[in-house]
């Protein structure tokens, strides 16, 4: 416990640390906010930047930066109707009109107030659940790491595309490029064309920047020219009968963003989009019908989101499944700097864990103190041109994936996977599961292959495993019915039940 | 769910692609090591290569039942001007970074992009680019320490005479 409260404050007490996650925060804070940034492109580029760090100042920007990116993604949101991040879509339902109405400030600053709630009950959450979880995933055998890992993906698959067909294309895609080199348990060479540079397989930093940051950087090309709309900023902290009024909601909607962000696959644009539909539910009568400015479809998805983040390290460090795009790529970071995130992580190394803790709690404050201030300075910064602003992300992609082995052949492959990347999110694939795909590629090989030999290469022995055990079977009802959900033969048998549903917006 | 009931230029053609590819890895995959057990080195890539090929079949198969989206046009849409001058340049860039080293390569780049994307005249590209240039040398070559290709310039002989200046007017 001693141990636990030293290695949970050590970023607290170490002043390159703290000033390591400020920073962080306030760079997600803006690269959350300008359209066009967004978290995971930053993630991803700054991995190849910061590889050469100690593992302790790497995680303490990475940190900061995703908590402030989910958080910043909820000022254009409110500001401009131009949600920064995908999690914040949600967020301009109600907030753009509180802007409208002039009440922009004590919007931004409800929800900055209660996305600190948000995040601290998702980090408490994950400080007593992680330990428990881990404990019990010592329990789980091959094939349920397999199933949890295609379900992860399925899942980011399914719910954050406008087709499954097309995620499961992208996840398999990934867990292709993923299989590239020579097979860690014989040697066999495997996709390497004889090249002997394909042995270490593709970089999957490369695949990440190309599909993230370059990918993204020509899609937005195509939308050059966008008028900013200027903001009169009025009180900013906010009330504290708001606050006090919305608390018992906000703890419910935390609720469900834990749990959303938890779940392999799963992150913050799910969470926020289905604390709103709580919120919807469980509002009698709003003082402000929703979508015209109801403060509590502003506070249901802040809430959710930020208490997505805590979730989500709960599978990536108990069981190394990550919970959304983000999460992979600090799995990636994690790679990289040699350690292994699983239910070993936690025994071996619980300090990495506590650390990791104390570094979110942290980035959760300096959240609140940046979010409260500097707002009449960020909005000018929010209006910087993409013409300006495209070509450094270009330039960044490509320094970056140049960066992590000095090698142009990274380049060269970041580059077409950022051609890849642009066709597949123009034409409506998704490249989240290609990245998950790629990151989990080698843990569904590896336990598939320890699975079936322990149950010696007989099938049915395996099908009999997983029925005749709760968790797996468990898991494998979820694999199936996501499957099925997706189907002619369940719309048809789910025809009479279906309500009218809003489309998923564009991610 | 299902299909689109649009598609958009080029869909199918990308869809059928996308499957080819598939046929390409599946065919490769049984390469590594054909049938041989279920454990195989193979049999994982060959399963990963099946799904995408049949997944990719369906999606082909979908966007040929579309009807064509009429709203949207080839080069406006989808391979619009700037995105296909944007992705050549960053190819150059790719290319001559190593022979010409960062910092020039750099600053053509920032410079000749912003002046085609931002139509602001040479004198706003040229303010931005070597700002933001500096910005990002200053973040990843001094702060992050990142080592980027030199080229012609003599980088470390130039950071070295400064620094040399520097202790020397400290003493």
């Amino acid at each position: 416990m001693i141990d636990a409260l030293q290695n949970l404050t050590i970023a607290w007490f170490d002043p390159s640390l703290l000033m390591l996650v400020a920073l962080g925060t306030f760079a997600g804070i803006y690269v959350g906010a300008i359209p066009g940034l967004s978290v995971t492109m930053a993630v991803s580029i700054l991995i190849s930047f910061t590889f050469s760090w100690d593992v302790y100042e790497a995680l303490s920007l990475m940190v900061g930066i995703y908590m402030g990116g989910v958080y910043g993604g909820s000022r254009t949101a409110i500001l401009l109707n131009i949600p920064g991040a995908p999690s914040a879509i949600a967020t301009a339902l109600d907030g753009y009109p509180l802007a409208q109405k002039g009440l922009a400030g004590e919007a931004i600053g409800l929800s900055t107030t209660m996305s600190a709630v948000g995040g601290l009950l998702g980090i408490l959450v994950l400080a007593f659940a992680a330990p428990a979880v881990s404990e019990f995933a010592l329990t789980f055998q091959p094939r349920d790491y397999m199933l949890l890992a295609i379900l992860g993906i399925l899942l980011v698959g399914s719910l954050s595309g406008e087709s499954l067909t097309k995620g499961i294309f992208a996840g398999a895609l990934g867990l292709l490029i993923g299989t590239v080199g020579l097979d860690p348990l014989t040697a066999q060479e495997r996709f390497t064309f004889g090249v002997v540079e394909l042995w270490g397989g593709i970089s999957f930093v490369a695949v990440m920047i190309g599909m993230f940051g370059v990918a993204e950087a020509l899609i937005q090309l195509r939308e050059l020219e966008m008028a900013a709309v200027k903001q009169t900023i009025s009180r900013i902290v906010p009330r504290w009968s708001d606050v006090r009024k919305y608390l018992p909601l906000s703890l419910q909607t935390s609720a469900i963003g834990v749990l959303i962000g938890a779940l392999p696959g799963t992150g913050g644009d799910i969470a926020a989009l289905m604390a709103y539909d709580h919120a919807k539910r469980v509002t009698k009568d709003p003082d402000v019908p929703f979508g015209e400015g109801a403060k509590e479809g502003l506070v249901a998805p802040e809430t959710a989101n930020n208490a997505a983040i805590g979730g989500a390290f709960i599978p990536m460090i108990t069981l190394g499944i990550p919970g959304d795009a983000v999460t992979a790529i600090i799995i990636g970071a994690l790679f990289i700097h040699g350690l292994n995130p699983g239910p070993m992580l936690m025994i071996e190394k619980p300090d990495m864990f506590w650390f990791i803790v104390g570094a979110l709690l942290l980035a959760n404050v300096f959240m609140l103190i940046f979010g409260l201030t500097g707002i009449r300075i960020f909005t000018r910064i929010v209006e910087m041109p993409r013409a300006v602003l495209i070509p450094l992300i270009l330039m960044l992609s490509i320094v970056g994936a140049f960066a992590v082995n000095n090698s142009i052949t990274d380049v060269y492959w970041m580059l077409g996977f950022g051609i890849l990347g642009y066709f597949m999110k123009l034409y409506g694939y998704q490249v989240g599961p290609v990245i998950l795909g790629v990151i989990l590629s080698r843990l569904i090989d590896e336990n598939w292959r320890r699975a079936i030999i322990s149950d010696q290469e007989s099938l049915p022995r395996l099908f009999q495993g997983i029925v005749t055990s709760p968790l797996s079977l468990v898991l494998f009802i979820a694999v199936v019915l996501i499957f099925v959900s997706q189907t002619p033969l369940w719309a048809a048998l789910m025809k009479p039940f279906r309500t009218k549903r809003t489309p998923p917006p564009d991610a | 769910m299902g299909p689109n009931n649009t598609r958009k230029p080029g869909e199918a053609i990308f869809a059928l692609l996308l499957a080819l590819l598939s046929l390409g890895a599946l065919v490769k995959a049984y390469g590594i090591s054909g049938f041989e057990g279920l454990s195989s080195p193979g049999a994982f890539p060959m399963a990963a290569a099946a799904v995408m090929l049949l997944s990719a079949l369906v999606v082909t198969v979908n966007t040929l039942r579309a009807s064509r989206d009429s709203d949207t046009e080839m080069f406006r849409d989808i391979l619009p001007a700037n995105a296909v001058m944007m992705a050549g340049l960053i190819l150059l860039y790719a290319i001559a970074l190593r022979p010409l080293g960062f910092l020039p390569t750099s600053l053509i780049f920032l410079f000749v992009s912003t002046l085609i994307l931002a139509k602001r005249g040479v004198i706003f590209a040229a303010v931005v680019s070597v700002l933001s240039l500096a910005i990002i040398y200053i973040v990843f070559r001094l702060v992050f320490s990142v080592l980027m290709p030199e080229g012609v310039v003599p980088e470390r002989e130039i950071l070295a005479w400064i620094a040399r200046l520097a202790s020397g007017g400290a003493e």
